[in-house]
């Protein structure tokens, strides 16, 4: 099962790890912090439980900068 | 979880802080409400006032523009905006852009003041003298002034900034951890000086968090410049933040109990302390200063050496 990743520039496909994969989760995995930003999955604005599944597009979008 | 005011199960937002989920819609919606909420509060503005937006053409001040349009359009008050390029190459062009941009779609007066025009120096040349005090502090002096003159020059009887909950929150926690009780004094959602030369200040997003911003921009699909200053330096505001933020995962009313406190004692303070505002006038440029030279005139000095 995979999953494809945007963030910044780059997009990888990602092995999901087990079914209740949340955005959270991928977040941590990252060390990217959910106060800096916004996530969308399969192009919808979405909150960080959400589950990714099989096949899902996930875009990280950073919002807050430092400085 | 579905939408906590419509049912809509596609939710967007998660607030820790009320317990809501919010689908889109009724997101978009709350921050409006609640922008327009604070403007009626705080009477932040008055029928008939010109309003001068500081557009950098990031998510705060694009957010602002939004909405206090929203204002013009029941011809309630009248917008123009100003856009400072400090000149950083390879970010600061972006933003102007974007500025001019919204400034087309929204149709309101709008200028763009290059620090190269006004002072003959860019931020990327300053950064080069040797004897330079940090980016930041030429940028936030300079760039206050040319708001300060353009407010003048628009006829602006009000200028709108895009400071946000978590600046705010930061502010007061900084200047308190400094001891800097005079400055405290300073903060809130209007600030004025005795000075005429200048213009009444609002902040409009004062009870909106930063994160929400950044979301409701997105949600709105309005283009703004996401990117990080290249100046940008760890700071002891960034130090505030990184705790502030901590504890909010923990205590996620901790924004707001620290704005409702500083609301409820800010008064208090300033019976207590009699500030002294500028009376007299920089000897250079004529802007309001109490000493004889603005600080604008002090830097600018001091670089030339």
């Amino acid at each position: 099962m995979k999953f494809t990743l945007k963030y910044k520039n780059t997009t990888e496909e990602k092995e999901l790890p087990n079914t209740e994969y949340t955005i959270k989760d991928l977040l941590d995995e990252l060390e990217l912090s959910a106060q800096t930003m916004v996530s969308k999955q399969n192009g919808e604005l979405v909150i960080e439980d959400s589950i990714i599944n099989d096949g899902d597009e996930i875009q990280l979008v950073q919002i807050i900068y430092g400085g | 979880m579905d939408c906590t005011k419509c049912g809509n199960p596609q939710v967007i937002a998660k607030r820790e802080y009320s317990g809501q989920y919010l689908c889109k819609d009724c997101f978009i919606e709350s921050i409006e409400k609640k922008v327009i909420k604070t403007v009626k509060k705080e009477k932040l503005l008055d029928k008939g006032d010109k309003v001068l937006v500081a557009l950098s053409g990031g998510k705060d001040s694009v957010t602002v523009l939004e909405i206090l349009n929203s204002f013009r359009k029941k011809n309630i008050i009248d917008l123009c905006a100003v856009t400072v390029d400090e000149g950083i190459d390879n970010y600061r062009q972006d933003g102007v852009d974007i500025a001019i941009n919204h400034a087309k779609r929204l149709g309101i007066e709008h200028k763009v003041v290059c620090l190269k025009e006004e002072y003959g120096i860019t931020l990327d040349e300053i950064m080069q003298k040797p004897n330079h005090k940090g980016s930041c502090s030429y940028c936030g002096v300079f760039r206050r002034t040319i708001i300060n003159k353009a407010a003048r020059e628009f006829g602006a009887t009000k200028i709108a900034t895009g400071h946000n909950l978590d600046d705010e929150v930061q502010a007061i926690m900084m200047n308190y951890l400094e001891g800097n009780i005079d400055n405290l004094t300073k903060l809130g959602a209007k600030s004025q000086s005795k000075a005429k030369e200048f213009t009444v200040k609002i902040k409009p997003l004062r009870e909106i968090p930063e994160r929400e911003i950044g979301l409701y921009v997105v949600a709105k699909d309005l283009d703004v410049h996401f990117a990080s200053c290249p100046y940008a330096q760890q700071s002891f505001r960034g130090e505030v933040s990184e705790i502030v933020n901590q504890l909010s995962v923990d205590h996620p009313t901790i924004k707001y109990s620290t704005l409702r406190g500083y609301d409820k004692i800010k008064n208090i303070l300033k019976d207590n302390i009699k500030k002294q505002y500028p009376e007299g006038r920089c000897v250079k440029c004529g802007e309001p200063s109490a000493n004889e030279l603005c600080k604008a005139c002090t830097f600018l000095e001091e670089l030339k050496d």
